[in-house]
């Protein structure tokens, strides 16, 4: 029986050791945010995950959504669990107090995040989307329009959506065809085809709001024409409440490999009233404002994937027994030992473990940056922070994706032919984390906004972030003799090939853009690999710190974890560093009709 | 450290700037020159002459007026003299009474007002007092030369001519001469000679026609730039977009340069092109007058000079924050300022941009039809090429294209055809021309559309050598990205470096350690380097090295430190003469490279300086060793390490920037032996001519002997008196971390004065200061913001 259960331990141990929690709790508003609050919110978080939405996530599979005129029932449950995740107050957990949210940091409602992803990405993603629009409406909005919009959407009584894609256009938003027309009465009518809306339409909440990119009749060509619009699906009424039906109608629900508990919808918007959000022609400017939050949103769904199938890997390697040890019999008492013993099998469970807890240690290092890029009291403090999270966004989105993607598929052979099979759910965790990989900008555009956008701005302010504090970090302890070798050596290796790959890439992309574009990839890449390497030197400092106390084996597994990433998964840096070096001739001179 | 500043101006007493930087071989017919009216233009012309080296008298109508525009003068910015000891060389006097101050002028200019009837009768006076064959000229710019000499003796008219100037007399390259049919040769030769090599002028023969070249062509340019964009209905920054960088035009576009020059010029050139050209002119045809321009100036608004604004407009709102106003041309109220955004803006074929069917298309269109076929019809009217109207609208108002050369890029046929199909006439210069170009380079050298219908070479001084010219005739001994080897001839080769804005890079030190390997080898026999570009180097690539900072590279930052100092060390030791001759600006390894030359030939218009301090930096490619150098071994000095440092130190620490090649020599960026050449064009002769000189008698010089430095207790000194800025408020925080790694590398670090340091072991400690510098936030923030808004910042 597939199950779930949160990672507290290693939750806890990312943020309050890998990380120094006394930064958070020097931010104003996070003065609070000791482990004695914070645990157990995160213990209850995980109960509801692993109690309520956990086991809605294979029927809601199997069942998916549905449309009957245009109305879109969720799966069996799905409206109960939502009730009861509203009721909780779990929606409103990272969302401004002056509406009606809790106003906890971003760095501990990712850790929940997590767990949603693992339990049931589907259902998560309806509220998912909620948090985006909040985010828009609360920087962009009028006064107004946060009074009427925030405090329902921030309850989950309302949900939102973000309405960007069109059959035309999906990377390329210049070539958005939905026209907003002025009306007289200050609002805008909206009219036009939207598709590949997640929770367009559904049955959890009373009202939905939709966010929609539309060109206004006199916008310039291209991106800097297009403008945000805010379209109710009913009229708020005078009192606040919905009224009447405004002209947007989902129209179709799209057939997927995986997330078929979300609806993703075609949407009709014919004539629909709708206000603007922000300034004329700088849609895609407020949009971009919470980009950042959205992709690393979605790069913690391939570290939630990657956790449940690991989790469920682990558990079957113990019980099924096949075989006896390459090097022996170690359980004479059964039949054949569990094939946990088996060297391949173990090469693939500690892959997983390596990659997600590396992650998770990245992913929540970002969150904390962000937590101190919003809150903190110092300006240039704050523009550091928010370089870094500039910076690591696509890095975390794409390697994060990649890593769900891998995890979930090596979860999946480890169980071989059973994880081949509905039962045991490992396949669906595989559907369901190819998504990630591509939606809110493929994989490949982060690799390219990586080394287009974020590598050349300001002259590379955004690298310094990262490139000095590891600098610092493996200078300050390539003398300490219990790290130097096992952990420091590999990293600045690695630390190494990136500055050389990063200086060949800057140069050469200034004389072609084709270049840098070639091997964006494989850099971006091999940026994550550096990352995860500085992450896992510093979590095997603080584990042999630990080991002492170490009581239930949890530093141990740490270090020898740390170490399995060092030995048998950092050495892709060098395969990567060779690729990019080479460079993209190949891909240029390829003849078009030779494809 | 005041001794120091007597002992420089004793020394110019003593030899006058002229016995120094007098260009070989100008020993001229004018020895002496007088000025007649202090005005804008007077005065300027007079302070240029004296930037020369030839004594002035300078006179005007006001009594005193003349000393005062002289002090005036000594305050200005820009400055019109090229150093304070200029100002030395005038004699201020007044019209009424120091008439005979004039007796010994060899060249007189008249620059009183312009009027014919004054201007007859000071020549009158002048009759009496001037002495014979000397010369007279004019600098009228709107009156006929005949109308100057009515009535003037045989004698008089022999000698006279029109020399007109541009504003302001120092800066704009262009002198347009106009000679009457009695003007002797020889006058016109001897000023042409005196304007090309004494004054730097680029002379153009012009016929004696209203507004000569530049104005005329340049009042057609305005008009229908102005015309056009209140018929058309564009805002002003559309149109300074449209008339500025896709013409060649400098950015103030046609609005931005009415509220340069004042707006209450216009109503002046009209009247008196309007009254001196003949009534079907296409000029006079499209004067028009605009309600608002004449409010404008009415209420004062006549541009940046009233301070009220004109077109554009900086206030300060209630809460006293600055505001950009434009003023809307159909409402004539001010509105905010607003950047243009048309999409014929982005285009960068100019005859596509013309061809595109928004308000930008068709204003570009009607302006360019308008301006190309004005000046196509005025030749041989005005001038007898095209390549001299080219040349005018190049020097006098700063296009990067001149009219012909512009139609060279839209098409002469395209042209046509444009104007045949809105029904207008085809100038006759242009139908010559037909489907073909104005200019062509015919066996490596360009050649332009003569009247005759045939092409001609563009002409060149004597004595002139460009490198434009030896690249459109030979290959390259080397080149690479940054930098390329010419062979200039007589075994001289030419180091250019063409990086963006000369930024020195590895490709150049790569280059410059080619250059000397080839030299070696003996594949030339000396070396200048010298580039065409507005400026020299403006300094190290900052970019390169701030993203290698940012990435934490810090071992190929040292690398390239290394590099460069090498690369210094390696000019400065060249088997063989290396001549530096910069124009422009040469800053911080710009500066250094000619540092470490054999010997400098600089153009006058030169602006030198260590200024690596705005950006949080020291020099580190020998820079401070070598000031170290040259002001320890400067016999004037006081004795002892301490001044020597504090002298390199004052300069170093506040970025100071040596305003004209002069000015450089003041202050010890170039040696006394350096020459400096006034006429830019003959720069690069002039350089060869030094490396030639140089070759015989050329040895590598011996390893200079090792100093004495102060070490801590002056260093100490040097941070106290960075202490006492602070408390002034002069210095900031982060100036307090530049000067004290300075002050480590002029001091001699941990050396004091017992011991001895060599030059090498100065430019170590500059490296070391260096890296630490870049280590810290404050140089990267300076770095930064220099890179993206090319202003420093005071952190």
């Amino acid at each position: 029986m597939a199950s779930y259960t949160a990672p507290l331990r290693d939750m806890r141990f990312v943020m309050n050791e890998f990380l120094d929690p006394a930064r958070l709790r020097a931010l104003p508003g996070c003065e609070e945010m000791t482990p004695d609050l914070v645990d157990p919110i995160l213990e209850e978080a995980g109960k509801l995950c692993s109690e309520v939405l956990f086991p809605l996530n294979r029927s809601g599979d199997e069942e998916g959504c549905h449309i009957e005129n245009g109305v879109v029932r969720t799966p069996k449950g799905f409206p109960e669990a939502y009730r009861m995740y509203c009721d909780g107050g779990w929606s409103a957990l990272a969302a401004d107090p002056e509406y009606g949210g809790q106003g906890l940091p971003r760095s501990v409602a990712m850790v929940f995040e997590e767990m949603m992803c693992s339990a049931n990405l589907a259902f998560g993603m309806y509220p998912g989307l909620t948090h985006g629009a909040v985010a828009a409406i609360s920087k962009h909005g009028t006064p107004e329009q946060k009074a009427t919009y925030l405090p329902k959407m921030v309850s989950g009584e309302w949900t939102g959506t973000m309405c960007l894609t069109e059959p035309q256009c999906g990377t390329d938003l210049g070539l958005i065809r939905t026209r907003a027309v002025p009306a007289d009465d200050g609002a805008y009518r909206i009219t036009g085809n939207k598709i590949f809306i997640s929770a367009g339409e559904h049955d959890l909440a009373s009202n939905i709001i939709h966010l929609v990119l539309a060109k206004l009749p006199d916008a310039p060509k291209g991106t800097r024409g297009i403008s945000l619009f805010l379209v109710p699906k009913f009229l708020p009424k005078a009192d606040g409440s919905p009224g009447s039906r405004n002209g947007v109608l989902c129209t179709a629900l799209e057939h997927k490999m995986g997330i078929k508990a979300s609806a993703t919808c075609a949407m009709a918007f014919d004539d629909a009233v709708g206000w603007m959000v922000g300034e004329p022609h700088r849609g895609l400017a407020a949009m971009f404002t919470m980009m950042n939050e959205a992709r690393l949103g979605v790069g913690i769904q391939g570290l939630g994937l990657a956790e449940v199938s690991y989790q469920n890997a682990v558990a079957y390697a113990k019980d099924r027994l096949q075989g006896r040890g390459i090097d022996g019999t170690k359980h004479p008492d059964k039949p054949a030992d569990p094939i946990i013993v088996h060297p391949d099998v173990r090469r693939m469970l500690l892959t997983m473990r390596a990659q997600t807890e590396g992650c998770r240690a990245l992913a929540m290092w970002t969150a904390l940056e962000q937590d101190i890029a919003h809150r903190h009291p110092d300006p240039e403090t704050r523009q550091a922070a928010d370089d870094f999270v500039q910076l690591i966004t696509p890095v975390v989105k794409a390697y994060l994706t990649d890593a769900g993607w891998d995890g979930t598929a090596t979860g999946m052979q480890v169980l071989g032919g059973h994880g081949y099979i509905r039962d045991w759910g490992m396949e669906q965790y595989v559907r369901d984390a190819r998504i990630a990989q591509i939606y809110e900008g493929t994989n490949g555009i982060q690799a390219l906004d990586l080394v287009g956008r974020k590598m050349g701005a300001h002259a590379g302010r955004y690298l310094r972030r990262f490139f000095h504090p590891v600098l610092a970090y493996i200078e300050a302890k390539s003398e300490d003799p219990a790290m130097a070798e096992e952990f420091i050596l590999p990293l600045s290796k690695a630390f190494g090939r990136l500055q050389s790959a990063t200086a060949e890439v800057a140069r050469r992309g200034m004389g072609d853009p084709f270049e840098a574009g070639a091997v964006a990839t494989d850099y971006l890449r091999l940026f994550g690999l550096t990352a995860l390497a500085y992450c896992w030197a510093r979590m095997a400092e603080v584990a042999l710190d630990k080991q002492a106390t170490d009581d239930t084996g949890f530093y141990k597994a740490k270090l020898t974890t740390a170490r399995f990433f060092m030995q048998r998964i950092l050495p892709q840096s060098s395969a990567l560093s060779s690729g990019i070096m080479a460079g993209g001739k190949t891909l240029k001179e390829f003849e078009e009709a030779a494809f | 450290m005041s001794d120091e500043r007597t002992g420089a101006s004793d020394r110019r007493k003593a030899e006058g700037p002229g016995a120094v930087k007098q260009p070989r071989g100008a020993e001229g017919a004018i020895q002496k020159v007088g000025v007649i009216g202090a005005g804008v233009m007077g005065a300027g012309i007079a302070a240029h002459c004296a930037n020369a080296g030839v004594p002035v008298v300078l006179l005007d109508i006001v009594p005193g007026g003349a000393a005062k525009a002289v002090q005036t003068m000594l305050r200005a910015d820009p400055a019109p003299f090229m150093h304070k000891g200029a100002a030395r060389l005038i004699t201020a006097g007044d019209i009424g009474t120091d008439l005979a101050l004039l007796g010994d002028c060899d060249w007189i200019v008249e620059a009183i007002v312009e009027k014919p009837e004054p201007k007859r009768e000071l020549y009158a006076k002048l009759e009496a007092v001037r002495k014979a064959g000397s010369i007279i000229s004019s600098n009228t710019s709107t009156i006929p030369l005949g109308d100057l000499v009515a009535g003037a003796s045989a004698g008089f008219a022999a000698d006279f001519l029109i020399t007109h100037f541009f504003n302001p007399p120092r800066y704009m390259r262009l002198l347009e001469v106009v000679q009457g049919p009695a003007t002797r040769a020889d006058a016109v030769a001897s000023i042409t000679e005196f304007c090309d090599r004494r004054l730097g002028k680029t002379v153009i023969p012009c016929k004696d026609r209203p507004g000569f070249i530049a104005n005329r062509i340049g009042g057609m340019w305005m008009q229908s730039a102005i015309n056009n964009a209140f018929t058309m209905g564009l805002s002003v920054e559309e149109a300074d977009a449209l008339m500025s960088r896709p013409i060649g035009v400098p950015k103030t576009g046609v609005f931005g340069l009415l509220d340069l020059v004042g707006i209450d010029l216009m109503p002046h050139v009209a009247a008196s092109m309007k009254a001196t050209l003949p009534a079907d002119d296409a000029y006079v045809q499209g004067l028009r007058e605009h309600a608002l321009i004449t409010r404008l100036i009415k209420e004062g608004r006549t541009g940046r000079k009233g301070g009220k604004g004109g077109f554009y407009t900086r206030k300060r709102d209630a809460a006293g924050v600055q505001q950009k106003l434009a003023i809307d041309l159909a409402s004539g109220e001010d509105r905010p300022e607003k950047k243009a955004r048309l999409e014929s803006l982005e285009l960068r074929d100019l005859a596509k941009l013309a061809e595109h069917p928004d308000r930008g298309g068709r204003y570009m269109r009607a302006v360019l039809l308008d301006l190309l076929s004005y000046a196509a019809s005025l030749v041989p009217e005005i001038a007898d090429s095209v390549a001299d109207v080219d040349a005018a609208m190049r020097l006098g108002y700063n296009w990067k294209w001149g009219p012909f050369e512009l139609i060279d890029k839209v098409g002469a046929a395209w042209l046509a055809a444009a104007l045949r199909a809105d029904g207008r006439a085809v100038p006759k210069l242009l139908e010559q021309v037909g489907t073909g170009s104005f200019y062509r380079v015919q066996d490596g050298v360009l050649q332009f559309f003569g009247t005759d219908g045939a092409f001609h070479d563009v002409p060149r001084a004597p004595g002139v050598l460009l490198l434009a010219d030896v690249k459109r005739r030979s290959k390259p001994l080397a080149k690479n990205a940054g930098a390329s080897i010419w062979d200039i001839g007589d075994g001289v080769a030419c180091l250019e470096f063409h990086s963006k804005m000369n930024a020195l890079d590895p490709d150049i030190l790569g280059m410059i350690g080619k250059a000397l390997g080839m030299g070696k080898k003996g594949t030339f026999r000396a070396l200048v380097i010298h580039n065409e570009a507005e400026n020299f180097s403006v300094g190290a690539n900052l970019g390169l090295a701030l993203f290698a900072a940012n990435i934490a590279a810090w071992g190929e930052i040292e690398g390239m430190i290394e590099q460069g100092q090498k690369a210094m060390l390696g000019l400065r030791n060249a088997p063989f003469p290396v001549v530096g001759a910069p124009s422009g600006m040469a800053l911080g390894g710009g500066c250094e490279v000619l540092l470490h030359c054999t010997a400098v030939q600089a153009h006058a218009e030169s602006y030198i300086g260590l200024v690596e301090v705005g950006v949080g930096l020291i020099p580190g490619w020998g820079g401070c060793a070598t000031m170290l150098r040259r002001w320890t071994d400067n016999p004037k000095a006081p004795k002892g390490p301490m001044p020597a440092v504090a002298k390199a130190f004052e300069m170093i620490s506040t970025a100071q920037v040596a305003k004209s090649a002069f000015e450089a020599q003041e202050m010890l960026l170039l040696r006394p032996t350096d020459g400096i050449t006034m006429n830019r064009d003959r720069l690069l002769a002039d350089a060869k001519a030094r490396a030639l000189a140089m070759v015989e008698t050329h040895n590598v010089p011996e390893a200079p002997k090792p100093m004495r430095l102060p070490g801590a207790s002056g260093h100490a000194a040097l941070n106290m008196a960075v202490q006492q800025q602070v408390l002034m408020g002069r210095a900031t925080p982060h100036d307090v971390v530049v000067c004290d790694q300075l002050g480590i590398a002029l001091t001699g670090g941990k050396k004091d004065h017992t011991d001895e340091i060599t030059d090498e072991e100065v430019m170590k400690l500059e490296r070391q200061s260096f890296m630490a510098l870049l280590k810290t936030p404050g140089t990267l923030a300076r770095v930064e913001h220099m890179l993206e808004t090319g202003r420093p910042l005071r952190n």
